[in-house]
């Protein structure tokens, strides 16, 4: 049983007791929700939901549900990657939405365009020294927004010792108020084109699934992955062999800020605008992607490989009911139960796991 | 003749008002960060301004029923001369109304009709644009529209429903239902009505859904111009012609007043929200002098297309 002692989870567990790692669990769910989805379209629509039935393309494949599958979550996965990481340390961040609200204003006031339409911009926010910077500034402005987010998060977590829960409660409030009075509510509009190019097309997929490699060999082959889940596993025991787990959290919580502070980033350029109310609930759909997605909130266990297809999941949720038609008033209903759903089937797992050990 | 009326109408008024000290006015909006109410907030700031005879106090309900109760009371305990409020949820005003009659401050309700319309004490007013007005203008100036570019044979129109507890969302969508109802539209099907919560991006997302289903469409209509800018965008995006689609929303909001110069919305209908907030306060004025007023003052809206948009640029 000594093998067993470097667990990584609320349950200790070395592969033998596994019959096969958890991400496939939620990958089978995705599998399966797809499948339910088919059968449904095929009833009710006499359509595909993935396939191409009315020889719109060449391929296979409908590659427009392909696409947009993937880039309605794309931007939230974004958040969700470092939201992740922040669950691992057994932590939790609320404020992700509300500093994406607030980075979309401030980073999108360096990203306008002096003349719109022969007019000058009637969305300024600065004066001229503001208008048609090259789109480096404005990225840089988002990141930094994220990064002292992130890093007040961060001390209030790890020094201060206020509880996530508080400490990031404070910020979500916080930052909400920022992105409301920075313009004392008004839109930011009209950026300039190389600004608009970063969140155009594919480029939000693109951005995510880099990132997830990225994450995905940063969590698992670095001396910070393996930190950030021996934290999250037993803060004590992490401690007590030398790490600097105040020093770590903060540096997590950076990540996690500055992740939210890109997905703005692309999340203004996609839509050309920044408005006050921009990113509300992402926070949560954020940690849902995380949790759907095999994250456990009690700490040390989970991976970005999970996330990302707990993302998936609920991009093919969406799509299929707007597939389906389902009336809107019921889609967040089911929405709800899938959630819970799925956690409670990886807990079900797991405790099997456990016995069987 | 009409312009000494005026001239005296004028004087008058203006003596009644310098004659008194500053008039306290306490506002409580239902939300800061929404784009319309901060439309509708500039306009009672820019009035604020530009009059020297009252003074506002402006507060954010954040969208909290029991919050806005309070701000009230406060405003009532601090002795304003009148109030003004934006109703976080229109089924909480009774109480509003109450509280406002019973102290005899005079209350106005603005932009969102309260519950308690047929039974609003003396002293209180509701000012606003008619609501049916706004999503009929729209959807019937796209139905013409439509049958202008010979579609009268069959058109089929998809719906972006704005958020599903919010008044006006479904007061718009069921505005168009009426007009296509009518004999002149109902060559006009809805294939599929769905909610993107008054946002851009997640009408841009829903779109681009209803895109990826390969149904052909002739019109798009928004809740809002949010929502109809989203669908453009994922329009353009997939490579669709903006001539092909007849696309109408409302606000006419400065974004979307850029759309339709360059030939991408056709259609968008003008809420006079600063007037709004204007009127309500010179509403708010009136009642605290004592004099009658009427208990509905409509700001009327505004039909916007290509051929009158350089009034409202």
């Amino acid at each position: 049983m000594s093998d067993a002692s470097e667990g990584t989870g609320g349950l200790t567990f070395d592969k033998s007791k596994r019959s096969w790692p958890n991400e496939l669990n939620v990958f089978g769910a995705l599998i399966l929700i797809i499948v339910a989805f088919e059968i449904l379209g095929a009833i009710f629509m006499q359509q595909s939901l993935l396939f191409d039935t009315r020889d719109r393309f060449d391929s296979i494949f409908n590659e427009a549900r392909l696409r947009i599958i993937i880039i309605q979550v794309a931007i939230i996965g974004i958040i969700a990657i470092g939201v992740t990481q922040v669950i691992i340390t057994a932590g939790i961040d609320l404020s992700s939405g509300s500093v994406v609200g607030a980075t979309a204003m401030i980073a999108m006031s360096f990203a306008q365009v002096a003349m719109v339409n022969g007019n000058p911009n009637p969305k300024a926010i600065f004066g001229e020294w503001a208008l048609d910077l090259p789109w480096i500034i404005p990225v840089f402005v988002g990141l930094f927004c994220g990064f002292v987010a992130g890093f007040i998060n961060g001390i209030l977590v790890a020094y201060a010792r206020i509880p996530p829960f508080i400490a990031t409660l404070g910020m979500m409030l916080f930052a909400r108020g920022v992105a409301q009075w920075w313009s004392l509510g008004n839109p930011v509009s009209f950026p300039t084109e190389s600004y608009a190019a970063i969140g155009a097309g594919m480029m939000p997929v693109w951005i995510f699934l880099s990132l997830a490699v990225l994450f995905h060999f940063i969590m698992n082959f670095t001396v910070y992955g393996k930190h950030t889940y021996a934290i999250g596993s037993n803060e004590q025991a992490a401690r007590m062999s030398g790490i600097n787990v105040p020093r770590h959290l903060v540096l997590v919580y950076v990540i996690a800020g500055m992740l939210a502070g890109l997905a703005a980033v692309i999340l203004t350029s996609k839509n050309l605008t920044a408005q006050s109310g921009m990113g509300l609930t992402y926070e949560l759909e954020a940690i849902a992607m995380a949790v759907i997605g095999g994250v456990s909130l009690f700490g040390g266990r989970g991976s970005i490989i999970g996330t990302v297809i707990g993302a998936l999941i609920i991009g093919v949720i969406t799509s299929g009911f707007t597939f389906l038609r389902l009336g809107a008033f019921y889609q967040e209903m089911v929405l709800g139960m899938i959630i819970v759903g799925a956690v409670a089937l990886d807990q079900w797992q797991q405790q099997r796991a456990a016995a069987r050990a | 003749m009409k312009k000494i009326l005026l001239a005296a109408g004028l004087s008058t008024l203006m003596m009644g008002t310098t004659a008194m000290a500053e008039m306290q006015i306490g506002v409580s909006v239902a939300r800061f960060d929404d784009n319309g109410l901060t439309v509708m907030r500039n306009g009672m700031t820019a009035f604020d301004d530009a009059n020297d005879d009252v003074s506002l106090q402006m507060e954010d309900a954040t969208d909290d029923v029991a919050k806005q109760l309070d701000q009230i009371n406060n405003f009532i305990a601090s002795g304003v001369d009148a109030i003004i409020v934006n109703a976080v949820d229109t089924n909480a005003t009774e109480a509003m109304s109450n509280a406002a009659a019973s102290a005899g401050v005079p209350l106005v309700y603005v932009n969102r009709q309260p519950i308690n319309m047929d039974t609003l004490p003396d002293g209180q007013a509701f000012v606003a644009s008619n609501e049916i007005e706004s999503g009929t203008l729209a959807a019937f100036q796209m139905c013409r529209q439509l049958r202008a570019e010979g579609k009268s044979g069959g058109a089929r129109a998809y719906v972006l429903v704005g958020q599903l507890s919010n008044q006006a969302a479904v007061q718009r969508t069921k505005d168009f239902h009426d007009v296509i109802g009518m004999d002149m539209c109902n060559f006009i099907t809805i294939i599929d009505e769905q909610t993107a919560n008054w946002s851009r991006d997640e009408a841009n997302d829903l779109m681009t859904n209803w895109l990826s289903s390969g149904d052909e469409f002739d019109a798009v209509f928004g809740n809002n111009d949010e929502m109809a800018l989203g669908a453009i965008q994922a329009m353009k995006a997939a490579g669709i012609s903006m001539d092909d689609v007849v696309v109408g929303g409302v606000d006419a909001t400065s974004d979307a007043l850029l759309a339709m110069s360059v030939g991408d919305l056709d259609v968008t209908v003008f809420q006079d929200l600063a007037g709004q907030g204007a009127g309500s306060i010179q509403t708010a004025m009136a009642l605290a002098n004592g004099e009658e007023v009427d208990k509905t003052v409509f700001i009327p809206f505004k039909l916007v297309t290509p051929d009158n948009l350089s009034d409202f640029q």
